[in-house]
């Protein structure tokens, strides 16, 4: 049974089109870029300073003074929201002899250093500078904090470090028109979990960038996707592949029973699986056109979204470095950070996000967590992904593998290089 | 031994897989014509080629068990394809499933429902029969404690119950009925091929269970059923036989 997708008949707001398929070639990706502490120094002076990259979600920050620390690589950005709504982002540090003057997240009247005290404005200017008279020389040159440029799209707060950064929207681009439908403004953030993992930053983006892993480290999963005939779209920077949620991979025969995670999908829109006759390869359509007429009865508006997208996983990476799993009740963000100084380390920030019902309260979202491998659940899918990604770093090193040999289910991960390398070069 | 089946036509409900597939394939291989159905449109066609490949009339239909109508309308039109209806296997399933009382009206329709709708519409032609035979597919969860609590389990019982009672009302008919009760059995798209893909530690510790460490394959419990619904068998009557691999530890004194 082929899946069944939305055409161009359909009702749809996010462009559904198959964009043309870069021919890449099929050459081995170098290794070195995994390992290599030269090409990690690169990549900070060409690409991390000069992206735009995900700061915090706008309702971390809701009200004047409330502030939020991020960091990439070996730089802290103070992001703070101002009096008149607006968000601005500094470097996190005093101008005085370069302390670290906020941690974590919160609210402030000012963003004080506890060295000694110097005071700033939520605005970053200076507002106190005790003992001044004992800088003869004065105040330093500039009016505050080192400013950076910030700015908002669909409820997220990014920062570059690039003064001379395109417009945010121009780098997205043409990722707005394909994500606003989801209205995450509409979702809360319901977890915040930061995990130090013995791998390169790019190791992990590289795993949520194909599908042909399913097979291989999760099987449970070929019971409720299809990881095999996916729609795989390259654009300038960023990309995307479809995956047909709530169906049974090619790689496996139907059952006498729906699989559990078929049953969950339907129970989580209220749909009885126990009174569903068909076969689990015709649970997806059931459940769309569900959703479709139960929807509005739940307090849950679909009403942007096309068919597909009530089941399926539109899956993009923003460049470099944020995996949106994303679907209409709830969207699963990976960030994927460079470790300051290790190439073999890197933060996995994962957030999730769920769709709010109408007139549901929203809750306060959950303060970061962070942890070393293991010491935390991240589901099972992510578990399995976490326990898998060392043995890959570690592999890299090996004299045994002359690079990556990459093949056409792995295209996402082709164009992640190319982008890379226009950045960074080889 | 001679089954003596050669000849004879037989009724399987859910045969597009596992031990209804294999049932109406050793029927086929005896010489019995076959008829069944199933929900895979592409599964009963197969099934269908298969038997007939083999020399023997067969008739297919897709429906969902579910549907009474469908069911009863199938049996008539199997009785009239086939020429008669001398074997009635009552072996569809719904299956196991927890978390909704929907489950019970599912196994109530499906697995028990069937059965019974099959014998009535069945039972004029059984009558007319020279070797009539009922084979009703329990389950060894029927006796033992398996899985958790869901209507599977009791459902299974309810079906076993009436196959005991029919035997005592239908011998002064020369009708015998009887029950077969698998335990754990593996096959291509079984359940248990499901959770050996995706939850490979509970299938092997299911699997370690068993004092054979495997599951039981679709053909030897279709071998059995075969032989107790056969004139072979014709002295069984009620019985309720356990095939299982000795998975259950219970002695039935």
């Amino acid at each position: 049974m082929t899946i069944q997708r939305v055409t161009g008949q359909d009702f749809t707001k996010t462009p559904i089109d198959k964009a043309p398929t870069p021919d890449l070639g099929y050459e081995m990706i170098p290794k070195e870029r995994y390992i290599s502490a030269d090409y990690m120094r690169k990549e900070w002076d060409r690409l991390w300073t000069k992206v735009w990259l995900l700061g915090c979600r706008e309702d971390d920050i809701p009200e004047p003074g409330d502030y939020h620390v991020t960091s990439i690589g070996p730089e802290e950005i103070l992001i703070a929201r101002q009096a008149d709504g607006s968000v601005r982002a500094f470097y996190n540090v005093c101008l005085h002899r370069g302390n670290r003057i906020m941690v974590g997240q919160g609210h402030a009247e000012s963003f004080k250093c506890r060295y000694h005290h110097w005071d700033y404005n939520v605005d970053g200017t200076f507002r106190d500078i005790p003992d001044r008279e004992t800088f003869p020389q004065g105040a330093p040159p500039c009016s505050g904090l080192s400013e950076v440029r910030c700015d908002t799209w669909n409820s997220f707060v990014f920062f570059s470090l690039n003064p001379d950064v395109e417009p945010l929207l121009d780098y997205l681009d043409p990722l707005p028109a394909h994500l606003d439908p989801y209205h995450f403004d509409r979702m809360v953030k319901i977890m915040d979990v930061t995990v130090e993992w013995d791998c390169n930053w790019k190791t992990s983006v590289d795993a949520f960038n194909e599908s042909y892993h399913v097979q291989g480290i999760h099987p449970e999963l070929l019971y409720f996707l299809d990881d095999y005939d996916i729609q795989i779209d390259c654009y300038d920077r960023h990309s995307r592949y479809l995956v047909p949620f709530v169906t049974l991979s090619k790689r496996v025969r139907e059952t006498t029973e729906l699989p559990h995670l078929i049953k969950h999908a339907m129970q989580e829109a209220e749909m009885d699986p126990a009174d569903f006759d068909g076969q689990a390869r015709e649970v997806r359509r059931a459940l769309q056109q569900w959703k479709r007429e139960h929807g509005p009865r739940l307090g849950l508006d679909y009403s942007d979204l096309n068919d597909d997208q009530l089941t399926d996983d539109y899956h993009y990476l923003i460049f470099p470095n944020l995996t949106l799993n994303t679907h209409a009740d709830d969207l699963m963000l990976f960030r994927q950070r460079p470790h300051p100084t290790d190439p073999d380390k890197m933060y996995f920030d994962m957030y999730l996000f769920r769709l709010l019902k109408a007139g549901e309260e929203r809750p306060d979202p959950p303060r970061n967590a962070t942890y070393k491998h293991g010491e935390i659940s991240l589901g099972l899918v992510v578990d399995q992904d976490a326990y898998n990604l060392p043995g890959v770093q570690r592999g890299m090193h090996s004299n045994g593998l002359p690079g990556l040999w990459i093949g056409d289910q792995e295209l996402r991960i082709r164009h992640f290089h190319k982008v890379l390398a226009d950045y960074v070069g080889e | 031994m001679d089954l003596n089946l050669a000849g004879l036509n037989a009724v399987v409900t859910g045969g597009s897989r596992g031990i209804g597939r294999e049932i109406g394939r050793q029927l086929a291989g005896e010489g019995c014509n076959v008829a069944t159905f199933g929900r895979g449109e592409t599964a009963v066609r197969e099934a269908v080629a298969e038997y007939e490949s083999l020399g023997v009339r067969a008739y297919g239909a897709t429906l969902q068990g579910r549907d009474g109508d469908a069911v009863r309308a199938w049996t008539r039109a199997a009785a009239e394809t086939l020429g008669g209806i001398d074997l009635v296997f009552a072996n569809l399933s719904a299956g196991g499933g927890t978390g909704s009382p929907g489950y019970w009206r599912r196994n109530f329709e499906i697995d028990m429902m069937s059965a019974v709708r099959t014998v009535e519409e069945a039972m004029p032609f059984l009558e007319r029969s020279r070797a009539p035979s009922i084979l009703v597919m329990g389950s060894m969860a029927s006796a033992e404690t398996f899985v958790g609590p869901m209507a599977y389990n009791g459902i299974k019982a309810a079906l076993t119950i009436w196959a005991q009672q029919l035997a005592q009302q239908l011998a002064p008919k020369g009708i015998r009925v009887n029950v077969v009760s698998p335990g754990p059995t593996l096959y291509e798209g079984s359940n248990w091929e499901m959770i050996r893909i995706a939850r490979s530690r509970i299938f092997a510790s299911a699997e370690r269970r068993h004092p054979l460490k495997r599951m039981a394959r679709p053909d030897e419990i279709a071998r059995t059923a075969v032989f107790l619904a056969s004139p072979a068998a014709s002295w069984c009557q009620g019985a309720n036989l356990l095939v299982d691999g000795g998975y259950s530890k219970r002695v039935p004194f």
